[in-house]
């Protein structure tokens, strides 16, 4: 299987950075959105999707699909996601391993599951009928969670793994999510990384977090910490060149500071590179 | 335990706003350095938090108007009683004044429900569907013996609104963190409509709003004339609706205009 051309270092787009990214076409490689937050009707977010679109790839990020939801796959929804990527032609669109709520209500959260042969059975029979219905591949991120389930038969990423083979779809590997399960569950990071299939990952998302001594709190509101940069240029290694991107939700710093982050991710990488052709020469 | 019944529980226990004592706990392991219910806990009370953001994004000057006490008693109390049935959290706060309108403990605050109601209103049109403004020039593609039967489309983003006196002053004054006004008895009328992508919005006098609520209704210019009239509106000549019109024009809220009855109106 061909993973997309690797996109380079991109942002996430924010409306706070609107203004700012038309009018200095700062030195990003592409931007991902949200998609929710252009799935309303028009005016502002639409026309500046539009201006920044026509400079930069873009990527649809969802949080809403609900791909381990036991309710019904929400058909409105995912037209309405359909006719979005028809208008935005995004190099891919991508959701969460996770669900939103059931019984017809949302929690507006990313929630977890029980890895369970069930669950596997079921996400992956939904994931096939999103791809069927969006006519695209998807790519599945993995969410930070705090609750181990007794129900779990298997790890997160031999789950992962497994669901990449049955549904034929892709994964994007989130550093931080990573790291903060990882601390959360007490399982090691590089374990996790490891065992993901390489071919199936397209992206990495970095994000900062919150660390609360006995637990972590993925927050997306801080600079990216150190353990994620670390496990970063392990997934780089073992993944080789993946669109990477950082995710900023809240307590946004000025944008020259994303730009820096997004500085030390291409450090990282091309330091990583550069070893791996000298370990191939030698 | 199947999946849908895990998800039920879990879902029981976050709705419920605390973790001591749901039944999904009986699921949930504890981890090397905390305690089951502190880790469900961080989906408890993220909810709530999450979801009073959202409130608060969407409602400032209702928020300056109550105080941070009494509007995290609103907030509580909607949450509670409204779980999201809404797929994208956009939607989630659209319905908080119509809770206000029909809650025991509210429904009394015609000033906080009407600044619910224009706070909602700006968010809505910045936000609504697309269309290009018709210009007024179009109109001369119209006979004159075609003039009483032409109705209008407008811009998505238009939204009129009857509010209690005061209500857009005590807006401007709580988002500027100015002193409040005193709340005043009557009426006003408001448009708001998306200028430049951002909402704006403007006061109507009392035939405008009239007339331009008639047009919105899809009634054609002749009977807004003459139902101004009936209404008593003797300002409402049809020299003034076709003034008010000239200027519903030149603000872009007119879309669309054809002939009653006939295609493409
Ligand atoms: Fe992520």
């Amino acid at each position: 299987m061909t993973r997309p051309a690797p996109l380079g270092f991109g942002l996430g787009l924010r409306p706070i950075y609107y203004e700012e990214i038309i009018s200095t076409h700062p030195p990003v490689d592409w931007f991902e959105i949200i998609s929710e937050n252009y799935m309303t009707g028009g005016g502002r977010p639409t026309a500046m999707l539009e201006r920044v679109r026509a400079d930069y790839p873009i990527v649809m990020h969802g949080v809403a699909m609900s791909l381990a939801s036991t309710d019904p796959l929400d058909v409105d929804y995912l037209r309405e996601l359909k006719a979005l990527a028809e208008r935005v032609e995004p190099a891919w669109v991508s959701d969460h391993l996770a669900w939103t709520g059931v019984h017809g209500i949302s929690l507006h959260d990313l929630l977890p599951i029980p890895y369970t042969r069930e669950s596997l059975d079921h996400v992956a029979e939904r994931v096939m009928r999103a791809q069927d219905f969006l006519g695209r591949r998807l790519v599945v991120e993995n969410a930070s969670t705090y609750v181990t389930f007794r129900e779990s038969e298997m790890s997160e990423w031999d789950f992962l793994a497994e669901l990449t083979r049955r549904a034929d779809c892709q994964l994007l590997l989130d550093v931080n999510n990573v790291v903060v399960s990882g601390f959360n569950h007490g399982f090691d990071a590089n374990v996790f990384i490891d065992a993901i299939p390489v071919e199936r990952v397209v992206q990495f998302h970095m994000a900062g977090h919150t660390d609360n001594g006995t637990h972590r709190i993925d927050t997306h509101d801080q600079p990216v910490c150190e353990d994620v940069f670390a496990l970063y240029e392990r997934a780089w290694r073992r993944f080789g060149p993946v669109s990477t991107m950082i995710e900023r939700d809240d307590n946004f710093p000025p944008f020259d500071e994303l730009l820096s982050e997004l500085a030390r991710l291409r450090e990282i990488a091309a330091r990583a590179d550069a070893e791996g052709k000298r370990s191939e020469a030698a | 335990m199947t999946l849908a019944e895990l998800q039920a529980r879990f879902q029981a226990g976050v709705l419920a706003g605390h973790e001591d004592g749901a039944s999904i706990l009986e699921s949930v392991k504890n981890s090397r350095r905390a305690d089951r219910t502190t880790l469900f806990g961080v989906y408890v009370n993220a909810y709530r938090l999450r979801f009073v953001e959202f409130l608060v994004a969407d409602y400032p000057a209702l928020r300056a108007l109550l105080g941070e006490e009494a509007f995290q008693a609103l907030a509580d109390a909607y949450i509670d009683a409204e779980p999201s049935r809404k797929r994208n959290a956009r939607w989630y706060t659209s319905r908080l004044p119509d809770f206000m309108r029909g809650d025991e403990a509210w429904r009394g605050n015609a000033r906080a429900i009407d600044l619910a109601l224009f706070e909602r209103a700006l968010t809505d049109s910045f936000d609504a569907a697309d269309a290009e403004s018709l210009r007024l020039d179009a109109l001369a593609a119209f006979a004159p013996d075609d003039w009483p039967s032409l109705v209008f489309g407008f811009h998505p983003s238009l939204i009129l609104l009857e509010l209690s006196a005061g209500t857009t002053a005590t807006h401007t004054a709580a988002v500027e963190g100015a002193e409040l006004p005193e709340p005043s008895a009557g009426a006003e009328h408001v448009a708001v409509w998306r200028a430049d992508l951002d909402s704006v919005y403007r006061a109507l006098e009392p035939d405008e709003f009239l007339a331009l609520s008639l047009a919105l209704d899809g009634h054609a210019f002749g009977d807004i004339c003459q139902m101004a009239a009936f209404r008593d509106e003797s300002e409402a000549s049809p020299e003034r609706i076709a003034q008010l019109l000239t200027g519903w024009f030149e603000e872009g809220l007119v879309a669309s205009a054809g002939v009653r009855g006939e295609k493409g109106e």
